[in-house]
């Protein structure tokens, strides 16, 4: 059977471009001449490249004429005239076959609820519910805290814990391999631990909520609230994935980055999640630290949001590209299946584990070398000025070095620091300020670099270390020149 | 300018699928190809391409189920191994698979790959959903517009895959495939 020809025809200029190009090509291709002329005439990369290989230089130049003599005479951008072109054939089309069987309702709940969503009045408002309910109650209060409880504590720490350190200590007798498997920063002690009993039950919880926030609909929606501000960071409403994600786990979302349509993109997100998100083990140790001071807690969140836009907004115009456009479908708002939940909960912790668990283990290697070594004695000479600087007492150096190792330690130190009031609020403020904008773990680190380079990594931490100190620095001073003491 | 020719002979057809993600192109390609099923990488990317074999009526057809592809333009990586795919080894038939509700939005890639020369069957997919919207699409008479076939399907349900694989079959198998193709 023979093809039917194209029912589509362009504005007479472009006709008559496509003609032109088409009566010069002289190579063998596997596609039609009117879609090569018309991808030449776009300026498509990769068809230029195939059609460089088979014509020559001469054509070439002629076929680079054209193109440009056509974009002097078109008003509007090529790419936008011939789409037009298609959109209204397509809309003229499915116009004369479609009819309505029967009226619609014009306004479901569904629809509603949906709407709400986007408008800005209302979804603002929505969305702090959905991250105080879904992100602070459930997978903070409960999850991080009451769930990992009785895994850390009751089941790891009280029964399975002792039970491998007696094992593995009876059966190898050289004591620095003892460190290494069940130290207080071992393999097992450190590494599966952490990464069982805390990260899996936070992130499980975690994957949970975002995958209702996917099945129900909502999180395209959120998209496309949040696509306007984030704009002006350079990023559109694609990014609202990976900074998501970032409040459960920043490693897990520095690789979701993958999302993102360009390697601009993701340097630009990959940058936010690495100096502002805190995942969910920072924001249960800053939960923590600042529980009893309502209003540190306020001032905490308000320095996060500030240095999240303006670090955004600077490094949009630092870095060079332009923006992308964004296109996301809106699928229809509905209850989500749970199973559909379920399996897809488990598929992302599947996945969690294979990337980030071996992560966890390299840090437990890395410290057992550092401290072997004397590494970390060096280590924690190097913080003490910042600490100081900071004005802070000199055991916080120890918090924020093992904090980069291990979240919780790092927390327990500072909580102890604080209960035996070695820190004043003011101090516990910019302790938890400094603590989020740096780097929020080694795993975070180490999938940045495998994700980014070795070079933008470590632009990154640089900039995340001395961001962190200047704001937490400059924090200090002025709620000491304002006179403010948080008690 | 001339085409290259097809590969043809004991070459067993090609089937590729595309179409915008979320329409239902991988249950359709599980639906057309049942258990004889790879996954490989796309040469020099991450994108995984699934392969297999559809039988029917004795004979096999291999059908391919490509990334996401919203326009003959790409954005993303997997719409530019899409749209590999279809260019530099094109394959003997091309399924477009749309979302039936979103017709109007969805033909704007079919008017893109008819113009590319490409042999296109339009499978208008979730017609369930379409008709409990309230709505009802003229197969035929949109199938006379745009100049190729049009199929029905609720790829879910598994309703018109049967007229699918026929169709498949007539196009590939019929004698004057190989001998009417310029």
């Amino acid at each position: 059977m023979s093809v039917s020809p194209p029912p589509l025809t362009y504005p007479p200029a472009i006709e008559s471009a496509i003609g032109q190009i088409a009566s010069l090509l002289r190579g063998e291709y596997a596609l039609g001449e009117r879609t090569l002329a018309l991808l030449l005439l776009q300026e498509d990369a990769e068809i230029w490249e195939l059609v460089q290989q088979q014509e020559s230089p001469h054509t070439l130049q002629r076929i680079r004429a054209i193109v440009q003599s056509l974009q002097s005479q078109l008003e509007q951008p090529l790419d936008w005239a011939i789409e037009q072109q298609r959109q209204q054939l397509s809309q003229q089309i499915s116009q004369q076959v479609m009819q309505i069987s029967k009226p619609t309702r014009p306004n479901t709940l569904a629809e509603w609820v949906g709407w709400l969503c986007m408008n800005p009045w209302t979804g603002f408002p929505i969305l702090a519910l959905v991250l105080y309910f879904g992100l602070y109650q459930f997978v903070g209060v409960f999850g991080a805290g009451t769930v990992v409880g009785w895994i850390e504590e009751d089941l790891f720490g009280a029964i399975i814990n002792p039970a491998v350190e007696s094992f593995v200590r009876g059966v190898i007798p050289w004591a620095p391999l003892q460190e290494l498997l069940v130290g207080e920063y071992g393999v097992w002690t450190l590494g599966m631990t952490y990464a069982i009993a805390l990260i899996l039950p936070i992130v499980t919880f975690f994957f949970l909520v975002f995958a209702i926030m996917e099945d129900t609909g909502y999180l395209p929606r959120l998209a496309m609230l949040i696509d306007r501000a984030f704009k002006a960071l350079g990023l559109n409403g694609r990014a609202v994935i990976p900074i998501v994600l970032g409040f459960g786990c920043d490693t897990m979302a520095t690789v979701v980055t993958r999302v993102l349509e360009t390697p601009r993109e993701r340097i630009l997100t990959t940058f936010l999640l690495t100096l502002t998100i805190p995942c969910s083990a920072q924001l249960g140790v800053v939960m923590a630290l600042l529980a009893q001071y309502p209003y540190g807690l306020l001032l905490w969140a308000g320095v996060l949001v500030s240095v999240f836009l303006v670090a955004g907004w600077i490094a949009a115009r630092v870095l060079p590209g332009t923006p992308m456009p964004f296109y996301m479908e809106l699928p229809p708002m509905r209850l989500p299946s749970l199973s559909n939940v379920l399996l897809k909960t488990f598929a992302r912790l599947h996945w969690y584990f294979l990337e980030v668990l071996p992560l966890f283990l390299l840090a437990s290697v890395l410290i057992w070398i550092g401290q072997l070594t004397g590494l970390f004695e060096l280590a924690l000479r190097a913080i003490a000025p910042i600490t100081a600087l900071l004005g802070l007492p000199e055991q916080a150096s120890v918090a924020f070095l093992f904090g980069f190792f291990r979240r919780d330690y790092g927390a327990a130190g500072l909580y102890d620091l604080q209960q035996e009031g070695v820190l004043t609020g003011n101090q516990v403020l910019v302790t938890a300020v400094v603590l989020t904008l740096f780097v929020p773990c080694v795993a975070q680190f180490l999938v940045s670099i495998k994700e980014r380079g070795w070079k933008t990594a470590l632009a990154m931490f640089g900039i995340a270390l001395s961001v962190a100190v200047l704001v937490g620095f400059s924090v200090g001073r002025i709620l000491q020149v304002l006179g403010v003491n948080l008690g | 300018m001339s085409r290259a020719p097809r590969r043809q002979g004991a070459h067993t057809p090609t089937v590729l699928i595309v179409g915008n993600p979320n329409v239902g192109k991988s249950v359709l390609f599980h639906r057309l190809t049942g258990r004889y099923v790879t996954v490989s990488n796309y040469p020099g990317t991450t994108v995984e391409i699934e392969r297999g074999t559809m039988r029917h009526k004795g004979h096999r057809y291999t059908v391919v189920d490509a990334p996401g592809l919203y326009s003959l333009m790409p954005i993303t990586e997997e719409e530019r191994v899409a749209r590999r795919m279809l260019f530099h080894e094109p394959p003997d038939l091309v399924l477009h698979v749309v979302d039936a509700k979103n017709l109007s939005r969805s033909l704007s890639l079919t008017l893109q790959l008819v113009e590319a020369g490409l042999e296109v069957v339009l499978v208008l997919n979730m017609m369930d959903e379409l008709e409990r919207a309230g709505l009802q699409i003229d197969t035929e008479r949109l199938a006379q517009q745009l100049g190729i076939p049009v199929v029905p399907t609720v790829c879910v349900s598994g309703e018109g895959i049967e007229a699918l694989k026929e169709l498949i079959h007539e196009r590939l198998s019929a004698p004057t495939y190989l001998s009417a193709r310029d």
